[in-house]
């Protein structure tokens, strides 16, 4: 995948990126430099603090670079670790919140909503309150309202960290399909090393504000954990990981 | 297709309860508020500037009508104060130096007594012979400061992700106020309404015993009002008088905290952040 990758035009480029806080000797990013392709599935890992977040904040839009060059498109959507989904709004209208906000006509707005709320498989529940699904099911609605939007990239800020194993798997198989559908550069943070393997076609492992390394993954799909191939992917970055 | 006109028509219907339309919010926010209005206006043309009544002529007819004309002037400080507390709320909020300069401004004006503050407001506002402008101001001041210290901190617990949300979601600042930050402080307006209320029920008498801040003036100065009613019987020496009034005011305070207070506190749950 990465090999047929590398003939797609580059979706965001990183050159020599630096982030400093205000109040913080430390650097958040220093000097990172790195290309997502188009339609690229793009995973980072690395311990708390690494700078991961901070990249995904500026592709985002949410901050901006101290220093160096990054070229994004604009249209950018995002999946919460928390949901971020509005309590007192439905299913629905949590689906088209990017929809209104850019006054889209009602009935344009429904056919997208109900388009990707199919996708997702929560059709039957549009009209639900986030505080009656279950977890799995409110990072599905999360799902759905970044890709009602149409967006080039899709950004996934450790979504699936507070779910348990049998939701996360289930939703790994989800986004896998959905991504070869919609044919999404998307871009994850995870804390998961598996996680990562199982889904991404490059896992950059940060540390410190810096690159570590950058892996090709290049298992097939469906990618199981029980495979030598997969542990042993696992295993490198692991090595790197605690090193 | 079919699906999707399903959705869109339930949808139409979810958006009546929960008030989203065009046409719910004129309702909601414009014909309602004038409707109460215009029976204020009623009520107080009718009750508002009569004498109190002479003794021992006190029935309950005329507490209960003692009872809605105090609840009338309570009602309308208190939609002045909700008008003035959410915009300062989210002044105070959006900017960081109106934080610094209104928030300790606040504190201190919330912690003067109102009656030391103000007799000077109550002198203007009893010099164009509106009595009822003067209590109700008083009302009005005590009422605002809960509200606009509650909704404050209901803002500040946002959670961030939510924010971050709406910027990427491409909320504009009115969307951002209409459909985040005012629904996300429902709850901090509910219960900051309810110390307004407490605080507003507390300061009634002084609201109403007018006569005591105007210079050479008596008891016919005062408005009536079952604040007036309780401290004239008990300086009179009427005690049966003075107990059907309390009996009256609790009653009626009893009602509206369970019909309103706990039924609001209740709709309060569905805008609250896991």
């Amino acid at each position: 995948m990465p090999n047929d990758l590398n003939l797609n035009k580059p979706a965001i480029t990183f050159t020599n990126v630096g982030k400093i806080y205000p109040g913080n000797p430390e650097a958040a990013l220093t000097s990172v430099s790195f290309e997502i392709r188009d339609g690229e599935f793009f995973c980072l890992v690395g311990p708390s603090g690494c700078g991961k977040s901070t990249i995904l904040k500026i592709i985002s839009g949410l901050d901006q670079q101290s220093s160096g060059q990054v070229s994004k498109p604009d249209a950018v959507a995002m999946v919460f670790q928390t949901g971020a989904l509005l309590p007192w709004q439905s299913v629905y209208d949590n689906v088209a919140l990017g929809l209104k906000a850019k006054n889209t006509p009602a009935k344009k707005t429904a056919e997208i909503c109900t388009r990707y709320l199919e996708m997702v498989g929560l059709l039957p529940l549009a009209q639900k309150f986030p505080r009656e699904l279950s977890g799995g099911q409110r990072q599905r609605v999360g799902l759905a309202r970044a890709l009602a939007v149409e967006p080039q990239v899709l950004l996934l800020d450790e979504p699936f960290s507070a779910l348990d194993t049998v939701t996360t798997e289930e939703l790994h198989k989800d986004l896998y399909k959905i991504w070869q559908q919609t044919k999404k550069t998307i871009v994850l943070v995870s804390h998961s090393i598996e996680e990562a393997v199982a889904l991404a076609d490059r896992v950059m492992l940060m540390k410190a504000g810096r690159i570590e390394q950058i892996f090709n993954i290049t298992l097939p799909y469906p990618r199981r954990e029980q495979e030598a191939a997969f542990m042993h992917d696992v295993q490198n970055i692991r090595r790197m990981f605690f090193k | 297709m079919i699906q999707t006109k399903h959705i869109h028509r339930s949808h139409r219907h979810m958006s009546l309860n929960y008030a989203h339309s065009a046409r719910q919010r004129i309702y909601g926010y414009v014909v309602v508020p004038m409707l109460l209005l215009a029976a204020v206006a009623w009520v107080i043309t009718r009750f508002g500037n009569q004498t109190l009544p002479q003794w021992p002529h006190l029935t309950w007819g005329i507490l209960i009508g003692a009872i809605f004309v105090t609840f009338t002037r309570l009602l309308i400080a208190y939609a002045f104060a909700l008008v003035l507390a959410i915009p300062l709320a989210l002044l105070i909020n959006h900017s960081p130096r109106a934080e610094k300069i209104l928030l300790p401004l606040f504190d201190v004006v919330q912690s003067v007594p109102v009656l030391a503050f103000f007799p000077v407001v109550i002198l203007f506002f009893v010099h164009f012979n509106q009595l009822n402008g003067a209590g109700i101001f008083i009302l009005l001041i005590t009422m605002m400061w809960s509200i606009v210290f509650s909704v404050v901190g209901g803002l500040q617990v946002i959670p961030s992700d939510i924010k971050a949300a709406a910027k990427i979601f491409g909320l504009r600042r009115w969307q951002y106020i209409d459909k985040v930050l005012l629904p996300a402080v429902v709850p901090y307006i509910i219960t900051g309404s309810l110390l307004a209320w407490a605080g507003g029920w507390n300061i009634i008498i002084v609201s109403e015993v007018l006569h005591t801040y105007i210079p050479g003036a008596d008891a016919s100065s005062d408005l009536f009002g079952i604040g007036s009613i309780l401290v004239q019987s008990s300086a009179a020496g009427h005690q049966h008088d003075f107990f059907m009034a309390l009996i009256v005011l609790i009653v009626f305070v009893a009602i509206m905290n369970i019909f309103i207070w706990q039924k609001l506190l209740r709709y309060a749950e569905r805008f609250k952040f896991e």
